[in-house]
């Protein structure tokens, strides 16, 4: 008995260790990854997606410096997939403003979107930079 | 007498401490490409696929962006940045990890590219153990010279049985335990092994700008 309680002590050690190194994360991701995997898994389920990705959002936002970089963008991506243009250039815009090394990229889609909402309104099919 | 009962006890906590930095010192890697490009926002592209299963790089793809931006790079939004690439034409991650990384950079604004291609991603069903490995290869392009700047290859296996028998170090079995739950026979879980590989993977990356340890572990130089 009195040589198993070494072990269970170390044990004890390597599990509050084990704790202590559990990371704390730098921004607040929620499930954006298994909204991501779900997304793959059954992508006929677009509007699950975009509530799903538009509640990591909103709980992420508490705390402006913990939104995850690119997190705006796949929002607002997933908005435009949606049709719905003027809160998908909404969300690039609130990328470009988060995280300067996502201009370049923004720029080219805010400009893009707002020349498909002029062009039809309504819904449109995906379309980048040409 | 008793300067030896002090003597012993210290001998060891310096063993102890020797032990400890010995193993939390990263193997020997050459950064000096990595952090002479000094990339702030990653391209995290379509993951090319060498295994069997059709669902894995979509699936793999999305378990990526964490571990880079927690690393503390700007990561690009995965599944936007794959759809718009589609509309490039390029909708085959083999013809993206083909195209000029300098192209893929400057069509986003990103510092580098990282490409990962999918090794395995398999299960393999016996009697009393289910065996699950997932192997993947890592590279990191420099968007300006277009050089490739860190590269890295990870394979992760985990077996039932194994685990049931304990490993006799109990850290590892600690580990083992964690991980156990990956394994289900009727559809095995890749993920839970597919972001233990990334994260070991990542974290062999220097911090990245926006993390509080950036360019707190360079090397003083030679």
């Amino acid at each position: 008995m009195t040589a198993r309680r070494p072990s269970f002590l170390l044990l004890a050690a390597f599990a509050a260790a084990a704790a202590g190194c559990a990371p704390k994360t730098a921004y607040l991701w929620g499930d954006y990854d298994s909204a991501l995997y779900d997304h793959y898994r059954y992508p006929q389920d677009t509007e699950r997606y975009v509530e799903r990705l538009g509640q990591i959002v909103q709980k992420a936002e508490v705390e402006k410096d913990k939104v995850p970089p690119g997190l705006y963008a796949e929002y607002g991506y997933a908005l435009f997939e949606a049709g719905r243009l003027d809160e998908a250039i909404a969300y690039y815009g609130k990328e470009r403003e988060q995280w300067e090394e996502s201009r370049v990229f923004m720029d080219k889609m805010i400009r893009n979107t707002g020349r498909l909402k002029e062009n039809r309104p309504g819904p449109a099919p995906a379309g980048g930079e040409k | 007498m008793s300067r030896r009962g002090i003597l012993l006890p210290l001998l060891g906590c310096l063993l102890l401490s020797l032990g400890c930095a010995a193993a939390h010192a990263p193997p020997k890697k050459d950064y000096s490409a990595f952090r002479a490009a000094d990339p702030r926002s990653i391209l995290v592209v379509p993951v090319v696929n060498n295994t069997n299963n059709v669902e894995a790089p979509s699936l793999f793809l999305s378990t990526l962006s964490i571990p880079v931006g927690e690393r503390g790079y700007y990561v690009f939004p995965v599944n936007m940045v794959k759809r718009v690439l589609e509309d490039e034409g390029l909708s085959d991650a083999d013809l993206v990890h083909m195209a000029d990384p300098r192209r893929l950079c400057n069509l986003f604004g990103a510092d580098a590219v990282l490409y990962v291609s999918i090794e395995a991603w398999t299960a393999q069903y016996l009697i009393l153990d289910t065996s699950v490995t997932v192997e993947f290869d890592y590279v990191m392009k420099d968007g300006k010279t277009g050089d490739t700047i860190w590269k890295e290859h990870r394979r992760v296996v985990n077996s039932s049985a194994g685990q049931s028998r304990g490993s006799g170090n109990p850290f590892v079995d600690l580990v083992a335990m964690a991980v156990v739950a990956a394994v289900a026979k009727a559809a095995p879980d890749y993920m839970p092994l597919a972001r233990q590989a990334n994260n070991g993977v990542i974290h062999t990356l220097p911090p990245g700008p926006h993390s509080t340890r950036y360019r707190t572990d360079e090397l003083s130089p030679k």
